[in-house]
C-alpha cells in the first residue's frame, strides 16, 4: 500500500505550487487557476486521509469524500463568480493584470 | 388692574405681525403699530382709574412698608427648579415668578411712555412717508415701546433685565435704521457697545443680589435690604453695580458718548429715545431700586456726584454745539444728570416729576427739530448757523418749539420750571453747598442753550438754508401741539389744588407723601437766572446789541476744549487704540502661536505624519495582501508546532 505520507507530500507540493501561483502570477485568470490548484491539493489530502482513517475511531471513508464534494461544488461556484468579476474588470479597465488594478492603494 | 400686563403685550404682538405681513397689511402695518400702542394707552387709562380707586384692601394690593405707597402685585409662576421633595435642601429650590408691579411710579411712567409713543408714531406716519423700510420702522417702534413698557412693569429683576436688553437691542435697530450710511451704522454700534458696558454692571448687580437674597423679586430684595440681611458693603456694591447699568442707559458721564451720536437715527426715534424710552430707563432703575440706594449714603453721594458732573459738563457742551439735534442731545444728557442729582439728593419725587416734565418737553423739541429738518429739506444735520428766522415759514413749529425750549429753560409757569425748582430745593436741603451752586449754574446754562437754539433757529436773521422752508403737515404739527399743551400745563399738577388731589408729591412719593415745596429765595434766584439767560441771548442773537466776539477770542482755549466735548471721545479712542488693541494683539499672538499652532495643529501634525508613514503598507495589490496572509498562516503554524513540541 502506498504510504499516507506520499499523498500528503503530493498535496503539499500542489498547495505550494498554487500558493506560488497566487502570489507570483500577474494575470487574474491564472491566479484563479492557482486557487483551484490549492483547493484540489486540499481535496487530495482529505480523500487520502479519509481512506487511511477508515474504521479508526469514529471516522469512516465517507467523511472526507463528502467534504471533498462540497469543496468541488464551492470551487465551481467560486470560479463562476471569479470569472464574472474578471470579465467586468476587463470591460472596465481593459486589463486583467492585477499590478495595474490598485485602486485601494494609499 | 391685573390686566395691565396687556399694555406691552399688544405691541409685542404687533411687531412680528408687521414684520411677517407688512406687504399685505394696510399702510405697511403702521396703523397696526399705532393701534397696538393706542390699545396700550387705553388699558393704561383703565388701569390708572382702577388704581386710583384701589385701597390696600383690594386684591393683590398693599401699602408697601418700604416706599409707603400703595403697591399692587400680580404674578404667576414662570418656572420652578429643585422643587421641595425632589431636592433634599429646600433652600436650593428656585421659584421664579414673573409678574407686574403697579404703583404710582409705574403708573406715571407708563402714562409718559404710551402717550409719547402714540404721538411719535403718529408723527412718524408723515415723517417716514416714502421710506423703503416703512413697515420695518413701525415694527421696531412697536417692539421698542413694548420692551420699555415691560421694563416699567416688571416686578422682578430678571424680567427687568430681559426688557432692559430688549430696549438696548431696539435702540440699536432704530438708531441704525438707515444702515446704508456709515454714520447711523457706527452710531448704532456705539450705542450698543457703550450701554453694554453698563449692562454688565447691572447683570452682576442683579446676580449679587440674587446670591444674597435668593430671589429675583424686587419686593424681597428691598425687604432684605431694609431688614439688614444684606451687609452694608454688599448693599453699596449692589447699588454701584445697578447704577453702572443706569449710567450706561441714561448716558451719564463717562458713558454719555453714545447719546449725541444716536441722533443719526430718524428724528422721531430720537424723540422717543430721549423722552420716553431708553434714557429714562436708567433713571427709572435708580428710582425703582431706591430702597437699595437709600440704605447706603455713599451710593447716594456717588449718584449725586455723577449726576452733577454729567449735568454741568453736558450743559457746557450744549452751549457751544452748532447742530440743532446735538444741542438737544446734550441737553438731554444734562437733564438726565439733574434727575440723577435729584435722586442722589433724596429728591425722589422731584426726579420723577422732572422726568415727566422733561419727557414731554424733549419729545416736543425733538419733534420740532424733525419738523425743521422736514421743512428745510435737511438730511442729517441742521446747522443752526445756516438756518434762521424760520418763524415766518414755520409759524406753528416756531411756537411749539419755543414752548418746549422755554419749559426746559425753566421759565415760570411752564412745566420745566416747577420740576427744576423741586430739584434745586432737594439739592439745597440734602447736599453740600457746592452742589446747589453748580446746580444753579447748570440751570442757568440750560436756559442759555435752549434760548440760543430757539432764537437762532426761529427768530434770528434768515439763514441760507431757510429760503425754501415750509410748514410741516397737519399730523406732525398736531402731535406737537398736544405735547406743547402738556409742556405748558403738566407742571401745574404738582400743586396742592383745592379738592381731593394733593399734588404730584402726594401720589408719587418715596417714604412719605410730600406737599409742593416752594422756597421763595431759590425760586426767585432761578427765575432771575432763567429769564436773564433768555434776555441775554435775545440781546445777543436777535437785537444784536450785545457782542460776544471779544469774549469768544478771550475764552478761545476754553471754548476749544468744550467744543471738542472735553475730548472724551478722543480719550476713549486713545484707550481703545493704545491699551485695548495692544492687549488684544498680545492675546491674538498667544492665540495663534500657542493655542492654535501648538495646541491644535500640533497633535494634528503628529497624526498626519504618522499616517503618511504608516499608510505605505497599503499597496493596493491583492497579491501582496495574500502574501501577508500566507506568511501569517505559516507563522501561526510554526508557533503551534513549537508549542506542541
Amino acid at each position: 500500500m502506498v504510504p499516507l505520507l506520499y499523498f500528503q507530500l503530493l498535496g503539499a507540493a500542489l498547495f505550494g505550487i498554487g500558493l506560488y501561483g497566487v502570489l507570483a502570477r500577474r494575470s487574474a485568470v491564472l491566479i484563479v487557476l492557482s486557487i483551484e490548484l490549492m483547493l484540489n491539493a486540499v481535496n487530495i489530502n482529505l480523500i487520502a486521509a479519509a481512506s487511511y482513517l477508515n474504521g479508526i475511531g469514529r471516522f469512516d471513508a465517507f467523511d472526507g469524500q463528502i467534504i471533498a464534494i462540497f469543496v468541488i461544488t464551492v470551487a465551481a461556484a467560486e470560479v463562476g463568480l471569479a470569472f464574472a468579476i474578471i470579465l467586468r474588470m476587463y470591460r472596465n479597465r481593459g486589463t486583467v493584470n492585477v499590478d495595474e488594478i490598485n485602486l485601494l492603494k494609499w | 388692574m391685573p390686566l395691565a400686563f396687556l399694555i406691552p403685550v399688544f405691541s409685542f404682538l404687533a411687531c412680528p405681525l408687521i414684520i411677517l405681513f407688512q406687504r399685505w397689511l394696510p399702510g405697511r402695518g403702521a396703523p397696526l403699530a399705532i393701534l397696538a400702542i393706542g390699545g396700550g394707552f387705553v388699558v393704561w387709562v383703565l388701569t390708572t382709574i382702577s388704581f386710583l380707586g384701589a385701597s390696600p384692601a383690594s386684591p393683590g394690593c398693599d401699602v408697601s412698608g418700604i416706599t409707603g405707597a400703595l403697591t399692587c402685585h400680580f404674578s404667576t409662576t414662570w418656572f420652578e427648579a429643585g422643587i421641595p421633595g425632589v431636592v433634599a435642601d429646600v433652600d436650593q429650590a428656585i421659584h421664579l415668578d414673573w409678574g407686574i408691579i403697579i404703583d404710582p411710579l409705574t403708573i406715571v411712567l407708563l402714562g409718559l411712555i404710551t402717550f409719547v409713543a402714540v404721538g411719535v408714531q403718529l408723527y412718524s406716519l408723515e415723517y417716514m412717508k416714502g421710506d423703503p423700510r416703512f413697515g420695518w420702522y413701525f415694527a421696531w417702534q412697536a417692539l421698542f415701546v413694548a420692551s420699555m413698557l415691560t421694563l416699567a412693569l416688571a416686578d422682578n429683576f430678571l424680567l427687568l433685565y430681559i426688557a432692559w436688553e430688549l430696549v438696548g437691542l431696539c435702540s440699536y435697530l432704530l438708531i441704525g435704521f438707515w444702515f446704508e450710511n456709515p454714520g447711523p451704522r457706527e452710531a448704532a454700534k456705539k450705542a450698543f457697545v457703550v450701554t453694554r458696558i453698563g449692562d454688565v454692571g447691572l447683570l452682576v448687580g442683579i446676580l449679587l443680589l440674587w446670591l444674597n437674597v435668593g430671589s429675583f423679586s424686587m419686593t424681597e430684595a428691598f425687604a432684605a435690604v431694609e431688614s439688614g440681611v444684606l451687609s452694608e458693603g454688599t448693599t453699596l456694591a449692589v447699588a454701584i453695580l445697578l447704577f453702572l447699568g443706569a449710567m450706561g442707559k441714561s448716558a451719564q458721564f463717562p458713558f454719555h458718548v453714545w447719546l449725541p451720536d444716536a441722533m443719526e437715527g430718524p428724528t422721531p426715534v430720537s424723540a422717543l429715545i430721549h423722552a420716553a424710552t431708553m434714557v429714562i430707563a436708567g433713571v427709572y432703575l435708580v428710582a425703582r431700586a431706591y430702597p437699595i440706594f437709600a440704605a447706603s449714603p455713599e451710593a447716594l453721594l456717588i449718584v449725586a456726584s455723577v449726576g452733577m458732573v454729567t449735568a454741568l459738563g453736558a450743559a457746557t457742551i450744549a452751549l457751544v454745539s452748532t447742530d440743532l439735534k446735538r444741542i438737544l442731545a446734550y441737553s438731554t444728557i444734562s437733564h438726565l444728570g439733574l434727575m440723577m442729582l435729584s435722586l442722589g439728593a433724596l429728591g425722589w419725587t422731584a426726579a420723577v416729576f422732572h422726568l415727566m416734565a422733561h419727557g414731554f418737553a424733549k419729545a416736543l423739541l425733538f419733534l420740532g427739530a424733525g419738523s425743521v429738518m422736514h421743512g428745510v429739506g435737511a438730511h442729517g444735520d441742521v446747522d443752526i448757523r445756516r438756518v434762521g428766522g424760520l418763524r415766518r415759514a414755520m409759524p406753528l413749529t416756531a411756537v411749539v418749539f419755543s414752548i418746549g425750549a422755554l419749559s426746559l429753560g425753566g421759565i415760570p409757569i411752564l412745566s420745566g420750571f416747577w420740576s427744576k425748582d423741586e430739584i434745586l430745593l432737594a439739592v439745597s436741603d440734602h447736599l453740600p453747598m457746592i452742589f446747589i451752586v453748580l446746580a444753579m449754574l447748570t440751570a442757568f446754562l440750560s436756559a442759555l442753550y435752549m434760548a440760543r437754539a430757539m432764537f437762532i433757529v426761529f427768530f434770528g436773521p434768515e439763514g441760507e438754508d431757510s429760503h425754501h422752508a415750509h410748514e410741516s403737515p397737519f399730523l406732525m404739527t398736531g402731535v406737537m401741539s398736544v405735547l406743547a399743551v402738556l409742556a405748558v400745563g403738566f407742571g401745574w399738577i404738582s400743586f396742592n389744588w383745592p379738592g381731593a388731589f394733593g399734588g404730584f408729591g402726594s401720589f408719587v412719593f418715596y417714604d412719605h407723601a410730600e406737599g409742593f415745596h416752594f422756597n421763595i429765595v431759590l425760586a426767585g434766584l432761578s427765575i432771575v437766572l432763567a429769564v436773564g439767560a433768555f434776555v441775554l441771548v435775545w440781546l445777543i442773537y436777535v437785537r444784536r446789541s450785545v457782542s460776544i466776539e471779544s469774549w469768544q477770542t478771550r475764552l478761545a482755549p476754553v471754548l476749544r476744549v468744550v467744543g471738542n466735548r472735553y475730548y472724551v471721545d478722543e480719550a476713549y479712542q486713545w484707550v481703545i487704540d493704545r491699551v485695548i488693541l495692544t492687549v488684544s494683539a498680545g492675546l491674538a499672538f498667544f492665540d495663534r502661536a500657542v493655542v492654535n499652532d501648538v495646541g491644535i495643529n500640533g497633535p494634528a501634525d503628529v497624526v498626519r505624519k504618522a499616517g503618511v508613514a504608516l499608510r505605505l503598507h497599503v499597496t493596493g495589490h491583492v497579491y501582496s495582501y495574500a502574501l501577508v496572509v500566507a506568511l501569517g498562516v505559516i507563522a501561526l503554524a510554526i508557533f503551534w508546532w513549537l508549542r506542541s513540541v
